[in-house]
């Protein structure tokens, strides 16, 4: 079904409750209705099925107007469905999408800490990224948040949550912990060997990125954004600049293009290669770990050799790419590939035939295809379930209408199946960036964008190696931006690991969360209890 | 008659036991590292690494837990090494004769020498911290796992040798090598060193990506460097052990050292091809693999041995 | 004869910690970039344990503390925690721009400051993030000072 046709089936089933339908951009529909009706709408989208809910925004429309305004995002292939509810600045509450779509919690929760909207029903009001001794009743992405409110304390801030009652052992792990890069806090409860419980804290990460881009120009959000993961810097300044590129009216020129997407794909060969290397360290397989990231060096020298610093490469600048890809780069390229696709055969070839290896893989942490689409996962998390989640597929944005990536997918579900994918997933990608050098468009790197980007609202959607990246940004004519939103797919996919962790192994508990790839800085610029016996 | 007064303490504290088995140690850990790291395709450690990590954690504060018993605290990891070292005295070290030998030494071996994960097992619970009793529990659950395929895969050549005396079944066996007439026996004997070891794959206690440091986790300084040497002292042994049954004795100290360096090497390169075991995956392997080859091995065994003597 | 022998024993211990510097590693609220670094100097191409360093996972086993990121609110009182747990010496390295400085992160709500802020840092790696050769530089360049200074102390 193409976008135009998805918009008005959406545009169709939303008719009972629409105050107003507007279509802003060629791919989206802007539905205004009223708070009380929020549940219903989402349930007839779900009920159609019309796709995903895939980010929730909030926005502070300003001291004057008085009001606040919750965006529900919804995609379906391409097209983008927003209910827009407006609330009053204070006291304002939605009701809770959580029955209808799990991954709404985490949504939610980010909305009520960041703008103080209540949301009814909500199985767990708790904070997701603003730390614990935040004072209560100070909300970051009001336009009237004083920092000078929140004084750092100096005594200790109380734990993020009581510990159980005495009769249950409970293992954490993080937020210093060998298992994880980043911090974060789980918390599993074990009875011997096996979780019945896990929850987790989020937020050790959390910067408060999205208020700092409203101090700041879109120039010198460009390099603040790019630092938001610096595993898919690029992935996140190529939304980043798409969108704005989008609200400016500027083409970006095919070269420049044609240059993000080759970045972007040797940005996923060096992450899957990371991710591999590092799910073997907490397998135990310090081998795997050794080789695969000896073998990553090659990408990053490519990285290097063409923008300068291995990690962070801000290839992107506003309107197009800093650097080109000049022959003797080409040839490097190739030579890399070649030998990087060798050895990703070697790699594909352990990972599914190794009797220990697979031992800790194989079977573990199935998660069905209903379940995954279900539950709001993304990424090659999602595609190992079987489902068909890319949004450089489902929606080719820039220059993936050109050089199209076909979709790699598993119906296994299980820990190897995610394995399987993200590396078949890389041949792809080589072939990929092979074509583009084959086929590099002439024409300019850049084109000239004003200073100050026109008024307006954009939504892009990108897929990081992780899954899909959504950014809401929205201009009010100035040289700074309004609001950045930026949704991480690490956040949808929590609900994964921790919906498998109970009932798993202890041992099994770092493979689950390397499975789903997660990225802590990603989430955090932000718990679930859940019990065996159903507490 | 001074001298034979004298002979035991030098015994201990300097040749077989003492200096020379931690010297030994030393040896075994660096090449167990260095190796490692060449296999990953790195440089690895300095060829005074191990004694620098050693003395660094000697002069390292120690600092004690305040839920735990200071006396089970500072003196199980002594009880450890105590353990090894005398183990070392019935075991012929460097290819000479053992120091002390009698009928029936060689279980007396094989307790002491479980001294080290009994007594990291004891530590884990004393630390009272959440990720040494995962460890400590799993390292007890492996030793239950383990133990017995090990004790009788070297029980093997003993019932050939007719002996329960380790001095007397290496004599006895020096001329064959039991290695080609029980291969299925040193296979398990092996692997079930690994396990003693806590080798990859059987480093569930220790995994350092689940539970940090499992038993170890709260030491530091003293007890965590004289664990450590424990941890050398049982590889040496269990080295010596293996290299003496299955490899046909060990008569002199150039055989002991290239047989020894043999099974290190091969131990090594399984360290690094295999992927960690979760702990039930561990047990489960030696409960239904482990044991049911050793038993396979030894039904073999008493049948030649009674048609022999028929 | 104590006398005689404590430089000795000063000199044994120096270089005994010097050739043995056990990490661990904490993230404060970084993005990353410096931690795959990091990780990236004990991968063959640039093996740290050629210096003796190996990564630990429990404080109580380390000497060095390497830490990146600009300090969030919420990591602080881990990073205080993960720092007082670890037993004397113990030095402190701050790897990147935002460990410095908090980097692309000066103007965040969440973010505290540096992480000389919260605990004494006794070596800074720049970069953004600095390449793994610069971080091993850093170690060596601590290890060195570390060597130095308590030669000078002992010759007192």
């Amino acid at each position: 079904m193409n976008t135009i046709a998805a918009l008005e089936q959406a545009e169709k089933l939303l008719t009972p409750w629409t105050k107003e339908a507007v279509r802003p951009e060629p791919n989206r529909l802007d539905v205004t209705i009223a708070g009380l009706d929020l549940y219903a709408c989402a349930a007839a989208l779900k009920q159609e099925p019309w796709g995903y809910l895939s980010a929730i925004t909030g926005l502070d429309l300003g001291l004057e107007v008085g009001e606040l305004e919750t965006l529900y995002h919804f995609c379906e292939g391409a097209a983008i469905t927003t209910l827009r509810v407006r609330l009053l600045r204070q006291g304002g509450s939605v009701p809770t999408l959580y029955p209808l779509f799990p991954v709404a919690s985490f949504f939610e929760r980010e909305l009520s800490e960041m703008f103080g909207i209540e949301v009814t029903g909500t199985p767990d009001p708790s904070r997701l990224f603003i730390p614990d001794d935040w004072p209560v009743n100070v909300y970051p992405l009001l336009k009237d948040f004083d920092p000078k409110v929140v004084q750092p304390r100096q005594a200790d801030s109380p734990r993020s949550f009581q510990p159980q009652d005495g009769q249950t052992f409970y293992v954490p792990i993080g937020p210093q912990h060998p298992a994880l890069k980043e911090p974060g806090h789980f918390e599993f409860t074990v009875d011997g060997e096996v979780i019945v419980g896990a929850r987790m804290r989020l937020g050790y990460v959390h910067r408060g990125i999205e208020k700092a881009t409203e101090s700041q120009n879109w120039v010198q959000n460009l390099y603040l954004l790019e630092r938001v993961c610096g595993i898919c810097s690029h992935t996140h300044a190529t939304a980043y600049v798409l969108g704005v590129e989008r609200l400016a009216g500027v083409e970006t020129p095919p070269r420049a293009q044609a240059i993000r997407e080759l970045i972007a794909g040797l940005e996923r060969i060096h992450s899957h290669l990371l991710w591999l290397g590092v799910s073997a360290h907490e397998a135990g397989f310090d081998t795997l770990f050794m080789y695969s990231w000896r073998d990553r060096e090659t990408v990053m020298d490519i990285l290097e050799n063409l923008s300068g610093n291995r990690v962070n490469y801000s290839a992107n600048i506003i309107g197009g790419v800093k650097f080109d890809i000049y022959p003797e780069h080409a040839k490097t390229i190739r030579q890399g590939l070649d030998f990087l696709e060798e050895r990703i055969r070697h790699y594909l070839d352990i990972v599914t035939t190794d009797i220990l290896f697979l031992q800790r893989t194989r079977g573990i942490g199935r998660i069905s295809r209903e379940e995954a689409a279900h539950l709001g996962l993304l990424g090659p998390t999602a595609r190992a379930s079987g489902v068909v989640r890319d949004v450089r597929i489902e929606a080719p944005y820039g220059p993936y209408s050109h050089y199209p990536v076909s979709i790699v997918t598993s119906e296994a579900g299980d820990l190897e199946a995610r394995f399987v994918v993200r590396l078949k997933e890389l041949f792809v990608t080589i072939n990929t960036i092979r074509v583009i050098m084959d086929n590099l468009p002439e024409s300019d790197l850049s084109v000239r964008v004003p200073r100050r980007i026109p008024a307006g609202e954009t939504i892009s959607r990108v897929e990081a190696p992780r899954g899909e990246v959504f950014y809401f940004i929205k201009s009010d004519g100035t040289d700074r931006p309004e609001r950045i939103k930026v949704r991480t797919p690490s956040l949808c996919n929590w609900t994964a690991v921790l919906s498998k962790a109970v009932g798993s192994q202890l041992a099994d508990a770092p493979l689950l969360i390397a499975g789903m790839d997660p990225c802590f800085s990603c989430n955090d610029r932000m718990i679930t209890v859940k019990r065996l016996d159903g507490k | 008659m001074m001298f034979s007064a004298l002979k035991p303490i030098l015994q201990i504290l300097i040749f077989p036991a003492g200096l020379f088995l931690v010297a030994s140690g030393i040896v075994v850990e660096w090449i167990d590292r260095k190796l490692v790291a060449r296999l990953q395709n790195r440089v690895g450690p300095r060829w005074f690494q191990i004694l620098a990590d050693i003395v660094k954690l000697l002069a390292k504060e120690e600092i004690l837990p305040s839920a735990a018993n200071p006396w089970l605290f500072i003196g199980l990891p002594m009880i450890a090494l105590a353990g090894c070292m005398t183990a070392a005295l019935y075991v012929p070290l460097m290819g000479l004769s053992p120091a002390y030998s009698f009928s029936g030494d060689l279980i007396v071996t094989l307790y002491l020498l479980s001294l080290l994960t009994l007594s990291k097992g004891l530590a884990g619970w004393n630390t009272s911290s959440r990720f040494s009793l995962v460890g400590a529990t799993r390292g007890l659950t492996q030793l239950f796992a383990y133990e017995a395929p090990f004790l009788l895969a070297l029980l093997g050549p003993a019932i050939v040798a007719g002996s329960w005396q380790i001095d007397v079944i290496m004599q006895r066996n020096s001329s064959s090598w039991i290695i080609l007439t029980q291969p299925i026996g040193f296979l398990v004997a092996l692997i079930g060193l690994m396990g003693k070891l806590e080798l990859p794959p059987f480093d569930a206690p220790e995994a350092e990506t689940e539970i940090v440091a499992g038993a170890m986790t709260d030491y530091s300084g003293r007890g965590l460097a004289i664990f450590n040497i424990a941890k050398s002292v049982e590889f040496v042994i269990g080295l010596t052990l293996v290299a003496a049954f299955y490899l046909g004795g060990l008569n002199n100290p150039l055989e002991y050292l290239l047989k020894t360096f043999f099974i290190l090497v091969v131990l090594i390169g399984l360290q690094t091809l295999l992927t960690r075991l979760r702990i039930d995956q561990t047990v489960g392997l030696w409960w239904r693999y482990g044991a049911i080859l050793v038993l396979i091995q030894w039904m073999i065994l008493i049948i030649w041995k009674e048609s022999i003597l028929l | 004869m104590n006398a005689q022998w404590m430089p000795i024993f000063e000199k044994l211990k120096t270089w005994a910690r010097v050739n043995s510097p056990w990490a661990i590693h904490f993230n404060s609220g970084s993005c990353n970039g410096c931690d795959i670094e990091i990780l990236a100097t004990l991968t063959p191409r640039y093996d740290l344990e050629r210096f003796g360093v190996k990564l630990q996972g429990s404080p109580r086993h380390a000497d060095i503390l390497i830490c990146t990121g600009p300090v969030t609110r919420q990591a602080r009182e881990r990073l205080l925690r993960t720092y007082e747990q670890m037993p004397e010496p113990r030095f402190v390295v701050a790897v990147g721009s935002c460990a410095i400085s908090s980097g692309a992160f000066q103007n965040c709500y969440n973010v505290i400051g540096s992480i000389d802020e919260v605990i004494p840092v006794d070596a800074y790696i720049p970069g953004c993030p600095p390449r793994p050769e610069a971080i091993i530089d850093g170690l060596v360049k601590l290890l060195q000072h570390v060597s130095s200074s308590s030669k000078m102390e002992i010759a007192k």
